[in-house]
């Protein structure tokens, strides 16, 4: 080979690939660290948030420390405290000299015991070992010869060396056994003593540390230091709650690290030294809600069944909160936290039964009074309707079990007329008549579903008024106005806006006018609308109708707004309606589909009467609705004050009713299928009675689990898009802007919150851009609801989700909770709290009226209902439920609270509603039912007396506020007659009343103070009869037994004696009334 | 710091090699902004006032129009309630107008004042309320007194104080009652007596008083500053003023309310 010459610009020589190694190199070495730092912290973040969270608790506790300590000081230098060291101190030093002595002699004992206890040892294991041996042994020669050697082994003296240096001779083996016996009992003869001695003083040092405890407000500085070692000592993990059986995964409170600590962590005081709260500081917060955390255990519900987000993500932050677009179920946000607790407590009207103030429950009661369910089924909202359809099913079902029966029966007695034998033949007619009981036992269940039918019938309500009363109730010309846009003529109606053009409006007015009924209406003479002004007022009306508008506006929300009512409605209808709203002008069979007239009961020779009492369909029988099915109550007026009343509700107006366009195109019969056409479209039957669409279905979506929806399902339509990036806000239209709880879009609104938000603002934002037909754009009307309202709303909706916890999670209790749970139903139903505080805090809408403020207003306001099943037997409640006047005839009155202008009205709940309602005052009270009476011991002559001394002593004017029956003096009376005692309250909490009124309704009339505790007794706190001087029993007790025996001739009587007597002569002195006038002339 | 020392070894030749770790530093640059006024910064405590400077105001509430005929309340309903008595509600007597309160309702900052230790007495007696309006700092103990035969019960009806209510036999022990909240205007009644009514007035400093019957009023010992003091009467409503005090000035400052 030819040697080629050596090229210039060799490239071994020239090129070196050294950058290259050194870039790579310097690539690979920094992928290697970068590998290494994923490793240990990119892929868990939670381990920085560890660190963190040891630095900052470190310092938190060490401050909390001396403020700790601070406290302790202050407790312990409290008189209780130095009482209990005092006794500490007392029960040591006396027990100490006995307690060195029997240390002292048990040191001793334990040392002889050792010294004789080496011997013993060794020769009792021989002697064990030889009575084995002469046991087993089989030649009797030799087992006599073995004993003989070990009876003389046991003769053999032995000696130990005691404690204190001398030799100790036993003479035998038994004495040997016994010493050591002997010195082990003493042992713990004295073991025992001095167990006995210790222990008053380590009772006496519990109570002492106890008392630290309990007093501290933070954690004791021991208690702190245990929680700094553990802080200190801690190594980075992941910390999971892991529940198999629920399939809960959470490891949440691996950043989460304060969530269950024992001191109360803020976000302030888990900042950084001197800064502002960050993100870490926000995340080491505890939880806010402890009480909750105590119900729900962590342990067993974990966080995400409550919060939702991804529980088993460790690597970043919007993984774990599932805030990213693989995980359907994000976190609920602030506002909405509560929709957790609708995944497991969807039955609860009230979460919590002594707490106001959930959102959600907000958004429950919104759901049902809004008439939400009129187009969307819910599962539990549609109770009377379900309830009806299973009764009907239950009654099939029994229905067939008896013809069975009667079948089996025969078949059996024919068997027992050809049996073999006559035991054969007894045997088989047995078991035919024991069938023939079955079905008589069949017989009365189906005559209770019966009624219970008809009580269900009587419980199913509208949330809108009957439109078959049109005719006879509205001015025709204000209907196309109203349609228009209901929100413009009572701005806080329940009634949406449906967006109807006018020919739609048109069409459904001419449909509603047109397919009304048009029986007459009794005429009534114009009442006095001042005198009706006056009861409108003060009757209670305003607890759920409300008056006036902006600043002006009186009363509660659960009903219309009346300001404008005479410009729509008919006086005469007004006064059928104010006198007994249920009135109907013709019953209903839902069986013939029908409203019957006169000519149907004409027909089969029936008068013309329904009522509850007459309910049956002269054609078929069937139950019929025979009441409107409004939740309006009957506040017993007389005829004569309905006609004040309605005169008084025709004069609010702002415009004269005739000032209305005409709209006689209503009557054009062309338009009525037309009408009927929208009026179905719009699902207007959902919430109204309407002719002919008595059965319709519901229009809208089940809303049940809409909160579990992947968001796919749910359809943003051309918004998608702009809701995935948080482009503009596409709700323009200012009042449906100001509707949204979080404010026009920011950010990015692509998931349930944003839809349902949105979709409940503007119903129709999803038709934005779309190019539809009438029939096809999205129907839902605008409930014009306020930013508060969404809010609740949209908490209720993100709960409403599919379980995937196992039933027992789930609240669905059997007990007295489930009568609870029942009540609350019914109580929201009718709007018990407008007028009855139930839970403490809670306003009634009474509450909040101008006539109801100060002293005096309080004492004019109806019952709080705190306690009520504790208060009233239960068979009194049911009485007073179904007539609160407590009388047959003289109805126009309050049966117990004669004095108050407001007026508990008559509900006329079913059979099956005021059970419910019993039940649940029982249960809320948990008082054990049915309730037995307890005997009320018949007092003594002298008894009698004594009470009667403490009944009517100057330190004890019950007689002063106690209503008598005496007109004169019940015009200032502020509380009830005493002659209803017996037999509505309840003999134990009327002691309890009397000795602490404050506690069991707080703010009532009724002082508290009256009785103190003396001698383990409760005795009168003002100066006490001379008679009581030997009573040793509890004065309250015999006042309450008093009072159940008082009779109207002794409350005469004593009333009388008591400086009453120009009051009990029953004229009403002057002087009375000018006296409570000025009384309360002074305050208003 | 085991995190702190890890990052900063492995964020050099990270950083070097590849831009992957933005965030990397980013914690702690967002640590590093400058740190808020400290929110719970406590209060400097109030320069006490010096006696030599302080000043004082006085004046006489007026009342433009006709006084009121007081209406005259039978107490009959009670044997034991003796004498006479009349409504308290509007007392104006030759132009003057009693039983307003006036307080300093602002100027004095953040300022805090010790609660008195002496305790202000209500006394019930001829079933009335001695006073009708009553000043008291929050606080400080009202002692609740009985001087009559017959039993009384005493039931403020407050807005943003505990409700309580309590009876009170014929000589029984002082009722020893605190009110921990500022309110105005607090009214108390007896249930049993119900012509009987009095207000408490709870304020968060020392410098209030009631106009007597002739009108006038006296509060001494404030620290010279600019004040706004307000007079209240129960059915009246609400006056403001503005005064501003040098060092031992004596200002008057005078209302008038009509009615």
């Amino acid at each position: 080979m030819p040697e080629k010459p050596i090229p210039e610009n060799d490239p071994v020589v020239s090129k070196s690939l050294a950058p290259h190694y050194v870039i790579s190199m310097v690539i690979l070495m920094a992928t290697l660290f970068w590998a290494l730092w994923d490793e240990d912290f990119g892929q868990r973040p939670w381990k920085a948030f560890q660190h963190e969270w040891k630095d900052r608790y470190s310092t938190f506790l060490k401050t909390a420390r001396s403020q700790s300590s601070e406290s302790q000081k202050d407790v312990e230098s409290s008189p209780d405290y130095q009482k209990l060291k005092q006794d500490y101190e007392n029960a040591s030093q006396n027990a100490a000299p006995r307690i060195k002595e029997i240390n002292e002699k048990l040191r001793d004992l334990s040392a002889q015991i050792l010294a004789v206890q080496s011997v013993f040892t060794d020769r009792r294991a021989y002697v064990s070992a030889s009575t084995y041996d002469i046991e087993t042994e089989t030649s009797l020669s030799a087992k006599q010869r073995k004993q003989r050697n070990l009876d003389e082994y046991k003769k053999e003296s032995t000696a130990a060396e005691m404690p204190d240096g001398k030799k100790q001779t036993f003479k035998d083996y038994d004495e040997l056994e016994k010493t050591y016996n002997d010195l082990k009992n003493e042992r713990t003869q004295l073991s025992a003593e001095l167990g006995e001695l210790i222990k008053p003083v380590n009772e006496k040092k519990e109570l002492l540390d106890a008392y630290v405890t309990d007093h501290m407000v933070n954690l004791t500085p021991p208690q702190l230091v245990g929680l700094q070692n553990k802080t200190e000592a801690w190594t980075p993990k992941i910390l999971q709650i892991n529940v198999p059986e629920a399939n809960i995964v959470d490891r949440c409170e691996s950043c989460h690290m304060g969530v269950r600590e024992p001191v109360k962590l803020t976000a302030t005081s888990m900042s950084a030294k001197d800064k502002k709260p960050d993100e870490y500081a926000r995340a080491f917060t505890s939880h806010p809600e402890r009480e909750l955390l105590k119900i729900h255990d962590p342990e067993k519900y974990g966080c995400s069944p409550c919060h939702q987000g991804n529980g088993r993500a460790t690597t970043g932050v919007e993984k774990a909160h599932g805030t990213y677009e693989h995980w359907l179920w994000p976190l609920f946000r602030k506002g909405n936290m509560e929709a957790g607790c609708q995944t497991c407590h969807a039955a609860d009207m009230v979460l919590v039964s002594n707490e106001v103030g959930w959102t959600l429950s907000d958004g429950k009661d919104l759901f049902r009074q809004r008439g939400c369910m009129g187009c969307h089924r819910y599962e539990g909202y549609d109770k009377e309707p379900e309830d009806l359809l299973s009764v009907a099913q239950q009654i099939k079902q029994l229905d067939q079990e008896k013809k069975d029966n009667v079948k089996q029966a025969d078949d059996l007695m024919k068997e027992a007329d050809k049996a073999e034998s006559n035991e054969e033949a007894n045997r088989l007619n047995d078991r035919a008549v024991a069938l023939k009981v079955t079905n008589s036992k069949l017989d009365l269940r189906i005559v209770q579903l019966d009624r219970s039918t008809k009580s269900l019938l009587q419980d199913l309500k509208k949330v809108g008024p009957n439109l078959k009363d049109a005719r006879l109730k509205l001015n025709k010309n204000w209907i196309p106005v109203w349609l228009k846009k209901p929100s413009d003529f009572r701005s806080s109606t329940k009634m949406p806006n449906f967006r109807l053009n006018d020919e739609q409006i048109k069409a459904i007015s001419a449909y509603v006018w047109q397919s009304a009924l048009t029986d007459p209406l009794p005429k009534h003479k114009p009442g006095n609308a001042a005198h009706g002004q006056e009861l409108f007022e003060t009757r209670g009306c305003l607890a759920c109708h409300s008056i006036g508008e902006g600043d002006q506006l009186q009363g509660g929300t659960f009903a219309a707004n009346l300001t404008r009512v005479g410009e729509k409605d008919s006086y005469d209808y007004l006064v059928r309606w104010v006198h007994n709203a249920r009135e109907r002008t013709r019953p209903y069979c839902p069986y013939e589909k029908k409203d019957i007239g006169p000519e149907d009961y004409k027909k089969k020779g029936l008068p013309y009467i329904f009522d509850l009492e007459h309910s049956r369909c002269p054609n078929d029988g069937h139950e019929l609705q025979v009441q409107n099915m409004t939740v309006m109550p009957s506040l017993r007026l007389s005829p004569q004050d309905a006609e004040d009343v309605a005169s008084y509700l025709v004069t609010l107006k702002k415009q004269e009713a005739s000032a209305y366009a005409d709209a006689s195109f209503m009557d054009d019969p062309n338009l009525k299928p037309e009408g009927k056409k929208w009026v179905r479209h719009f699902g207007c039957a959902g919430c109204h009675e309407i002719s002919g669409l008595e059965d319709e279905g519901r229009i809208g979506t089940e809303l049940t689990i809409e909160g579990s929806k992947p968001i796919e399902r749910l359809d943003f339509a051309l918004l998608t898009e702009t809701a995935q990036r948080g482009g503009r806000e596409p709700i323009t239209d200012p009042d449906d802007l100001a509707r949204l709880p979080e404010g026009p879009a920011k950010q990015p609104w692509y998931d349930q919150k944003g839809f349902f938000e949105h979709k409940l603002a503007e119903p129709n934002i999803w038709d934005q851009g779309k190019d539809k037909p009438e029939t096809e754009k999205l129907r839902m009307p605008n409930l014009h609801l306020t930013k508060e309202q969404i809010r609740a709303l949209t908490t209720f909706l993100l709960g409403s989700q599919e379980n995937p916890l196992p039933a027992s999670y789930q609240y669905r209790p059997m007990d007295y909770r489930r009568d609870i749970q029942e009540g609350w139903w019914v109580v929201k139903k009718y709007n018990c709290m407008g007028c009855h505080q139930l839970i403490p805090g809670q306003r009634t809408s009474l509450m909040s009226m101008a006539r109801y403020q100060g002293p005096d207003g309080q004492e004019t306001l109806p019952p709080k209902l705190l306690t009520e099943g504790a208060r009233v037997d239960p068979e009194w409640l049911l009485r007073f439920l179904k007539n609160p006047a407590l009388n047959g005839t003289d109805t126009n009155r309050n049966g117990v609270r004669s004095y108050l202008q407001v007026r508990m009205p008559t509900f006329s709940f079913s059979e099956n509603e005021l059970g419910k309602l019993v039940r649940f005052f029982q249960a809320l009270a948990r008082q054990p039912f049915p309730y037995i009476p307890e005997e009320v011991p018949v007092l003594t002559t002298k008894e009698t007396e004594m009470a009667r001394s403490l009944f009517s002593s100057t330190a004890a004017p019950c007689l002063k506020c106690h209503a008598t029956g005496d007109p004169a003096h019940d015009r200032t009376a502020t509380a009830p007659n005493f002659l209803q005692a017996r037999g509505r309250l309840k003999p134990d909490w009327m002691e309890r009343w009397i000795i602490d009124p404050q506690a069991i309704s707080p703010g009532t009339s009724m002082p508290s103070g009256l009785f103190k505790r003396e001698n383990d007794h409760w005795v009168f706190s003002g100066p006490t009869p001379p008679s009581f001087r030997d009573y040793d029993r509890d004065q309250t007790k015999l006042l309450v037994d008093y009072i159940l025996q008082l009779t109207a001739d002794e409350q005469r009587r004593v009333g009388a004696a008591m400086g009453r007597a120009r009051a009990s002569s029953g004229s009403a002195p002057s002087g009375v009334q000018a006296s409570g006038n000025a009384g309360r002339g002074g305050q208003e | 710091m085991k995190a702190k020392k890890l990052l900063t070894i492995y964020c050099p030749p990270a950083m070097l090699g590849l831009a992957l770790l933005a965030g990397c530093g980013k914690k702690e640059s967002a640590e590093e902004q400058p740190a808020a006024p400290a929110a719970t910064a406590p209060a400097a405590p109030a320069t006490p006032i010096d006696p030599a400077t302080a000043a004082t105001i006085i004046g006489v509430v007026k009342f433009d129009g006709p006084a009121p005929k007081a209406a005259v309340i039978d107490m009959s309903q009670d044997p034991a309630c003796k004498g006479t008595n009349t409504a308290e509600n509007v007392m104006a007597s030759g132009g003057h107008l009693a039983n307003v309160f006036v307080y300093v309702k602002e100027g004095l900052g953040s300022r805090t004042f010790e609660v008195p230790k002496e305790a202000i007495t209500l006394d019930q007696s001829g079933c009335k309320y001695h006073p009708h309006v009553l000043g008291v700092v929050a606080g400080q103990t009202v002692k609740i007194v009985n001087s009559d035969p017959t039993t009384h019960n005493i039931h403020p009806t407050p807005k943003d104080n505990r409700e309580w209510n309590e009876s009170q036999p014929p000589q029984a022990a002082p009722i020893e009652k605190t009110f921990a909240r500022e309110e105005i205007m607090l009214p108390v009644k007896c249930n049993q007596h119900p012509w009987m009514r009095m207000f408490v007035n709870v304020t968060k400093n020392p410098f209030y008083a009631v106009t007597g019957p002739d009108g006038k009023f006296e509060i001494k010992g404030l620290p010279p500053g600019d004040y706004t003091i307000a007079f209240v009467h129960e059915k009246l409503g609400e006056q403001e003023m503005k005064v501003t005090l040098a060092a031992k000035d004596t200002k008057t400052v005078d209302a008038t309310f009509k009615p």
